[in-house]
């Protein structure tokens, strides 16, 4: 870890962000309507789906177009929990987190021995098959109804209760569990592990040259998608109330790639500042005009055409114009 | 008419420099007044599967917006009217209600006509107290998934299944066999149906559910068992025609009866199916033809609709109207004028007013009611309406005869009392 990384300067602007995005519940409706709360609530759930995507895509260098198989298990994990086995709000929580994992852990066997397109292509295929059951098995899942949840209060003691209904306590329970993620890739990603999954994506062959054994490093890196993609798809059903089978579709997987893509892939935030970017759009141009997913794929177009490393490329350029440049050492003649 | 709102990009291309002003702002815009217009959101289904219905369900709602805003307004207070487009899908339609309610300050909704829509959004009408039409058919939103703050103004599958069932066995067969698509609505209509149907000593077959993608009905057709004298269809949009055109292409018409309520030829002509349909029974809530309820209040709301008396069709357009459906939200602002009238509500805290005002409020037919006179029921918050019983001949839909409610209620009491929870 290079010292540069936690520079008195770097840790002033990190925690002076921090303290910005902790305070939204109580600056952003001084400016904006209180809905937007809410919508920042859900860019960083669903910002952490993409951190998923990223993880694979954009440190394994593995494409999944399956990831809402395990959002979707870890939404379905808590709507379970909740109205078949009574698990109360924090059993139901980890009933989602841990059924996504195992789930990932199950495909990720069969998935990490392919690469490039057969890796793409077992992924959707994976994903499409518990779609199928799931809408079927209407009776236990809603179908294509899906499943309305009731919340019990997720702390309670001596007459004081917590739930999710206040919307400052909700953004900062979601806060809470998506900071712990972020932390904990950032802590990864900078371990002997997270060097070892960029040596494979780089040139696997190389890499097991140097004692590396790519198959374990990706099917970690899968399992933590899982994972990832599994706090989401719970921290979402508790956030809206609701699980549907609609969240295990191919395309909702397909918008986490993008929302990576867009916001810069193998780079810690480049997912939440793409996934804050196309969702806000989405709601500005989606309450005028229904089509809106035109627009999108416009944006979405000229991204990858002129800044094809995303928001985080484009903030990076930015920040290097900035800072001044090294005067060159005198050159020995 | 559309709110105004502070956008997050705005915000975000203002800077800081306007930031003082967008806050001084703010402060005025939240705080509503008892004389600011009444906003009513529309949760409409303008894109996806069954944007077929839900264009005649915003127009007819913004017909009514603009019509009682040309006459004096709600109480003397003008009517705002939001719609966003649910995008007939159930997560969609669920944050869209969000949206309305907490972006645009709505503070009443009428709902999409998808049930999976509706149902997604029942508990958070109540977490948001605000006063809830869903337009979809699903018995649910007035029973078991209901709650107080949600009403219905037009029909369920649960008076569909007492109206139209029992005449239906009677007259075409005992053995009935349900093909439909796989969700709530769906659903609902087969397992109310095969109550009243075993209830009479019917038969019905294992359903046949159809996955909503389905293109090819061929698959599920194959399974229509031998034995059915009666099939229930219930589709919608583009499956609903590949239905009846496959069903006639494989004779299954020929064999069976075709029963269903109306919804599978709703926006739909019978002549552009080119005959698949022919003598098919039609369970209506408002026939289509104008001749059927030729009263000047359906000449008037069809005149704002701009349609033709025999097929429906909108002028300078291909559109058929959703005649059994566009009635529901019209009438659904003006259940939510007479409430706030007759309870005196001038903010969002006197919600509760409105929902006791609701509670079996009774109406005559009129222009604000073109469909006829009705009651919504106190203890689960359902219109009881009249039906009609059509069929398909020679390309039109014919109403063969009328069904009071008066007649039917009996067969369909309240299974649930919201008038028991707090608001």
């Amino acid at each position: 870890m290079s010292s540069d990384v936690l520079s008195p300067g770097r840790l002033a602007i990190f925690a002076a962000v921090l303290l910005l995005v902790a305070a939204v519940p109580w600056w952003l409706p001084a400016l904006v309507e209180d809905y937007w709360v809410d919508i920042a609530a859900e860019i960083l759930i669903w910002s952490l789906f993409a951190a998923s995507v990223n993880l694979l895509y954009g440190y394994a260098g593995l494409l999944s177009f399956g990831q809402a198989l395990y959002f979707g298990v870890g939404a379905y994990g808590v709507a379970f929990g909740l109205q078949h086995f009574g698990l109360g709000f924090w059993g139901s929580m980890g009933l989602g987190v841990t059924a996504a994992t195992a789930m990932a852990a199950v495909a990720g066997i069969f998935a990490v021995r392919l690469t490039w397109h057969y890796f793409s292509i077992i992924t959707i295929v994976f994903g499409l098959i518990l779609y199928l059951l799931t809408v079927g098995a209407k009776d236990l899942t809603g179908g294509d109804d899906g499943l309305s949840l009731s919340l019990p209060p997720f702390f309670s003691l001596g007459g004081v209760e917590l739930d999710l209904f206040d919307q400052a306590t909700q953004y900062l329970f979601v806060l809470f569990f998506v900071g712990l993620c972020y932390g904990a890739m950032w802590v990864v990603l900078r371990s002997p592990f997270g060097y070892g999954l960029k040596a494979v994506r780089e040139n696997a062959p190389r890499a097991g040259l140097i004692g590396l054994d790519a198959f374990w490093l990706r099917y970690a890196a899968f399992v933590m998608a899982g994972f990832l993609a599994g706090m989401g798809g719970a921290l979402f059903a508790l956030f809206s109330r609701y699980a549907s089978a609609q969240y295990m579709y191919w395309t909702v997987s397909g918008e986490g790639v993008i929302w990576t893509i867009v916001g810069g892939a193998g780079t810690l935030f480049g997912p939440l500042i793409g996934t804050a970017a196309l969702i806000v759009l989405r709601e500005e141009i989606s309450s005028i005009w229904e089509h809106y997913l035109m627009v999108l794929g416009v944006i979405v177009i000229l991204m990858v055409t002129f800044a094809p490393r995303g928001f985080a490329g484009l903030i990076e350029d930015a920040v290097r114009r900035l800072k001044p440049t090294p005067s060159a050492p005198p050159r020995s003649e | 008419m559309t709110t105004s709102r502070r956008s997050f990009l705005q915000l975000a291309l203002a800077g800081g420099a306007s930031l003082p002003t967008l806050n001084l702002m703010s402060g005025i815009a939240t705080a509503a007044s008892s004389s600011d217009p009444i906003v009513i959101g529309h949760q409409a289904d303008l894109t996806g599967g069954i944007s077929s219905w839900g264009y005649w369900l915003d127009k007819s709602a913004r017909a009514a917006v603009d019509h009682i805003n040309a006459n004096g307004g709600v109480a003397g207070r003008e009517i705002k009217y939001v719609a966003e487009d649910s995008e007939s899908n159930p997560p969609s339609g669920a944050r869209k209600f969000r949206s309305l309610v907490q972006r645009s300050k709505a503070d009443f909704v009428i709902g999409a006509v998808h049930s999976g829509v509706n149902l997604a959004t029942c508990p958070i009408a109540k977490e948001l107290k605000t006063l809830y039409i869903p337009n979809g058919m699903a018995e649910e939103m007035t029973g078991s998934s209901g709650n107080r703050y949600v009403f219905r103004t037009g029909s369920d599958t649960y008076s569909q299944a007492a109206a139209g069932a029992k005449w239906a066995a009677e007259q075409l067969g005992k053995t009935w066999t349900f093909i439909f698509a796989d969700y709530g609505w769906g659903w609902s209509h087969f397992n109310e149906h095969k109550k009243v149907l075993e209830s009479i000593g019917a038969t019905v077959n294992p359903p046949i559910a159809v996955p909503l993608d389905a293109k090819d009905m061929l698959p599920y057709l194959a399974k229509v068992p031998e034995n059915t004298e009666v099939l229930y269809s219930l589709f919608f949009g583009s499956q609903s025609v590949a239905f009846y055109t496959q069903a006639n292409s494989m004779g299954v018409n020929k064999r069976t009866k075709l029963y269903s309520v109306i919804c599978g030829h709703e926006a739909i002509s019978p002549a552009d199916l080119g005959g698949a349909s022919e003598g098919a029974h039609l369970l209506e809530y408002l026939p289509r033809q104008l001749k059927h309820q030729d009263t000047e209040y359906n000449r008037k709301i069809r005149e704002l609709m701009k349609v033709d008396p025999v097929n429906g069709q909108e002028e300078g357009s291909n559109r058929i109207i959703a005649g059994s459906h566009y009635w529901a939200t019209w009438e659904a602002v003006f259940f939510i004028k007479e409430a706030v009238e007759k309870s005196g509500w001038r903010t969002k805290k006197d919600t509760p007013e409105v929902i006791k005002a609701l509670e079996g409020m009774s109406v005559e037919e009129s222009l604000a009611h073109p469909q006829g006179a009705k009651t919504i029921r106190a203890e689960d918050h359902k219109a009881i309406i009249d039906f009609k019983m059509s069929k398909v001949q020679d390309g039109k839909i014919e109403m063969l005869h009328a069904i009071p409610a008066k007649d039917i209620v009996q067969f369909f009491p309240p299974r649930v009392d919201f008038t028991k929870e707090n608001v």
